[in-house]
């Protein structure tokens, strides 16, 4: 955890910066020098101006003209958006993706208000956006085939954005850039100007009921819409206040648990909130908790005994058989020498890896102890997620998995990068690393996996692998789809992070020698924390890559987002043949989440460079 | 060699000490370059020598063999009685033992001035988070910057921030401190605060080897001086002796050029 809460630079002072402490406003050019300046500084310059200027008039206008056209038929995605949100997750239930999304709303409000995240916004650059904005909707107004009353509409909306920007400009005056506003009071309000139109305006009402399409243009959004998104709102808002109020105070644990749920988040939606395990409880009762019970205190005393101070060979060679009965039992699995619940193999190797970190808690009892607590914490998250996950589910839903369209994209996204980021840094300290035999699988293996095509790894897992699995080792299509993926953004998210190793300097290792930290610690505690910080720019771009890259799945029979909007709503007999529509839409949903991705990356950076020379 | 045995200009007050570092014929290679050729030295219990000679000439290399930075080739190396061979376990009490010094600071940038001190305390002396934490902030008040413990190093001038590493390596109360040109990436108003720590920590006792440019350092503080060049050991002896009468040419041609 050492090395994640490095991540963590609190930057309560200075959010705000004092009006007295502004530098003069430097005189703004008059607009005609600012544009010579600008665009028409030389012949070259003007030439450049007018081919870029028209080539974007020219790309804006097909678009609107492909949006507004009377030929579209945006009834398809209006009527599919819980198709391409969740595909055929019962409606009966559907208040369990609401839970999910309200977890996911919780947490993001409880982490923007701890860690007082978001910048100053001068009420100058809000101006300046209401400006930009209503000047874009003119723009649109006019290039889109509209009739006149339609055009009149709109520019008059226009008209009322760049009012509202010019009434902050000039009302305020001078002030207008020594008075700021919260970043995250922006968002807020963006986003409950969407939620409440939804009450306001009459966007229409769309939905396939029995297979009967449901068409009322002149109606609001149906309520089982807006009235989640209204709450969701409510609680982000409400979270973040609770969040702010709690900084100050107990900050440094609550971060803590709130970077714990965050990574279990993923999967208790996913296995437990979703998926609705059909608990067993004589099975529980007989076989789950005892099981808990024994690898949680047997593990610990093991614990407790290895962390000893001075045991010096002995415990790595309890260690050592630890690790080799743990490998042992999963090549036992593989051939189906004795059977073992997979929970148990789990417990073994983790024990195992927990086991060879002991050295480093020897110490007094207090220090001992962290290791065992530790040990107790994960064992409870281990067997509580595997026994959720063993179990089968309530759902009755058709087909090889209970998610589909954005869900099994943000499922398969999420859980390939979760998966692929230790990997990925193990292989990248093990192509690194001084020992030969790591070296050269790493690098073979990377090399390997970055000269084939994603989707060829793609096929081979989803159809070649299951065929040569020993028979009772079944494994789900989406399984397979996942580990494939998995390992493929291993290889690439390796080579990231040997950029960033490559990066610290000769001088961190020679003083994490110097003061006698052994080769893991230095790693763990130097060299890791920095090479990662170097790496976020690419480990980024890489995140963003493997989100978009899962709509490759929907060639090898995933039910992504891709898939519905491409294949499935085209086929329905209401939409036969509308495909653009769709793409266009899902287009813009991977795009918030890929633009989100980069900005909250960037905030990162600069947030991370406040340690930095 | 022109001096086969470097602790002859010791006196016999320093003669009688414990030897806490004996070096031996060390020699050193970098590819066909010999760096080291049989430096021959051994330095007592609290003494403090100053390592002067041209860049170049083999000082750094010298003491970054002593705590295994680099990997000496012949010759031996005893610390504290126990011998750097390849066996880890003696490289990791050396290390433990010896404190070190960089020109660069080589400070953790991710940590916290506090953090930067506390964490080999904590992770290979297994000391207790608050008892580290403690004898940080005393060993930041020592080198008088005690206001600077939660900053990190990037916000620190150079000067602090070197004040700061002597912190760190003191940190694991080491009985012996190797400096390796501790003032040459600093401006100059900032080297006599870094000079100042290091003196207080000479005369209370600490056994320190100093590479250094600093001639009024090495004449006020040294109990002797090595002169090397080329990868020898070329003279030995008080700062007295060393700066007002030297026997050796190669030191007079030194002298003559810095001084």
């Amino acid at each position: 955890m050492a090395a994640v809460e490095n991540f963590v630079v609190n930057t309560d002072e200075g959010l705000l910066p004092q009006a007295d402490a502004l530098p003069p406003e430097l005189p703004s050019l008059p607009p005609g020098e600012w544009m010579k300046k600008n665009l028409f500084s030389s012949p070259f310059s003007t030439i450049l101006t007018f081919v870029f200027g028209a080539m974007a008039l020219a790309a804006i206008n097909v678009l609107v003209d492909f949006i507004f056209s009377d030929e579209r038929n945006w009834t398809a995605p209006a009527t599919n958006l819980r198709l391409l949100m969740t595909q055929a997750y019962p409606a009966d239930q559907y208040i369990r993706v609401w839970v999910s999304v309200g977890l996911v709303a919780v947490l993001t409000g409880l982490s923007t208000g701890l860690w007082n995240a978001g910048d100053a916004l001068s009420m100058k650059r809000i101006s300046m956006w209401f400006m930009t904005g209503g000047s874009f909707v003119a723009l649109v107004a006019l290039l889109a085939p509209f009739d006149s009353g339609r055009r009149t509409t709109w520019l008059i909306l226009a008209a009322v954005v760049v009012g509202i920007g010019l009434a902050i400009w000039f009302g305020l005056g001078e002030r207008r850039r020594s008075i700021f506003v919260r970043s995250i009071y922006v968002v807020f309000g963006v986003l409950g100007a969407i939620i409440g139109s939804l009450w306001v305006v009459k966007y229409g009402n769309y939905a396939l009921a029995d297979g009967e399409l449901v068409a009322d243009p002149d109606a609001l959004v149906a309520p089982t819409t807006r009235i989640p998104w209204t709450i969701l709102l409510a609680i982000l808002v409400g979270t973040y206040f609770i969040g702010r109020g709690l900084a100050g105070k107990v900050a440094a644990l609550l971060k803590a648990i709130v970077m714990g749920a965050w990574l279990l988040a993923p999967f208790i939606i996913v296995w437990v909130i979703l998926r609705d395990p059909d608990l067993d409880w004589d099975h529980v009762i007989s076989t789950d908790i005892p099981m808990a019970l024994a690898f949680g205190f047997g593990g610990g005393l093991i614990l407790y005994a290895l962390t000893k101070p001075g045991l010096g060979e002995i415990g790595k060679i309890v260690a050592g058989v630890l690790l080799a009965v743990a490998a042992f039992n999963w090549v036992a699995a593989f051939f189906g020498w004795y059977p073992m619940l997979q929970k148990a193999r789990l417990s073994f190797l983790f024990l195992a890896i927990f086991a060879l970190a002991a050295a480093n808690f020897a110490g007094d009892r207090r220090t001992r102890l962290q290791l065992v607590w530790g040990w107790l914490g994960f064992m409870a998250v281990v067997h509580y997620m595997a026994t959720m996950a063993n179990t089968a589910s309530t759902l009755e839903i058709q087909g090889d998995f209970f998610l589909g369209g954005l869900s099994l994209t943000l499922f398969i996204a999420v859980l390939t990068l979760m998966l692929s980021f230790p990997l990925g840094v193990l292989l990248a300290l093990g192509r690194t690393s001084r020992m030969p035999i790591f070296r050269v699988l790493s690098t073979v293996y990377i090399e390997t996996i970055r000269g084939v095509p994603l989707i060829t790894i793609l096929f081979f897992f989803s159809v070649i692998i299951p065929i040569f699995l020993p028979s009772g080792m079944g494994l789900s299509e989406t399984a397979a789809i996942v580990i494939g993926y998995t390992l493929f953004s291993a290889a690439y998210l390796a080579e990231n992070v040997r950029g960033g190793l490559q990066a610290v300097r000769r001088g961190q290792f020679e003083a994490a020698d110097a003061l006698g930290l052994t080769g893991s610690q230095r790693t763990g505690f130097i060299v890791l924390p920095q090479a990662l910080r170097v790496s976020i720019p690419p480990l980024v771009g890489q995140a963003i890559a493997t989100y978009k890259e899962t709509s490759l799945v929907s060639i090898v029979g995933g039910f992504d987002l891709t898939r519905i909007a491409d294949k499935v709503i085209s086929a329905q007999t209401d939409f036969l043949g509308v495909k653009m529509e769709n793409l266009l839409i899902i287009s813009f949903i991977y795009w918030v989440g890929a633009f989100s991705m980069s900005k909250y990356s960037q905030k990162l950076e600069r947030r991370l460079g406040v340690g930095e020379r | 060699m022109s001096i086969s045995d470097a602790t002859t200009a010791v006196s016999d007050e320093l003669a009688a000490r414990d030897d806490m570092i004996v070096c031996t014929g060390v020699d050193k290679w970098y590819g066909d370059f010999q760096a080291l050729k049989g430096v021959t030295a051994t330095i007592k219990e609290q003494e403090v020598v100053v390592v002067l000679g041209p860049s170049g000439s083999g000082k750094s290399t010298w003491i970054r063999c002593v705590n295994r930075l680099e990997q000496h080739q012949g010759g031996t190396i005893v610390v504290d009685g126990v011998e750097l061979t390849n066996d880890v376990r003696n490289i990791e009490k050396i290390r433990s033992e010896v404190g070190m010094v960089f020109q660069q600071f080589n400070l953790f940038p991710h940590l916290t001035v506090l953090d930067n001190i506390t964490l080999a305390p904590k992770w290979v002396k297994k000391q207790p988070k608050d008892v580290a934490e403690e004898n940080a902030r005393k060993l930041l008040d020592r080198v008088g910057i005690p206001e600077q413990a939660d900053k990190y190093p990037g916000q620190l001038s150079g000067g602090q921030q070197q004040r700061v590493a002597i912190a760190r390596s003191l940190a694991m109360e080491p009985r012996v401190m190797l400096f390796d040109e501790p003032t040459s990436a600093l401006d100059p108003e900032m080297i006599k605060e870094v000079l100042d720590v290091m003196k207080e920590l000479a005369q209370q006792g600490m056994t320190m080897v100093v590479v250094t440019h600093e001639m009024g350092f090495a004449r006020e503080v040294a109990d002797r001086i090595i002169f090397m060049e080329a990868g020898e050991i070329v003279e030995v002896g008080t700062p007295e002796h060393f700066f007002t009468n030297p026997t050796e040419d190669r030191t007079k041609l030194f002298l003559s050029q810095i001084l």
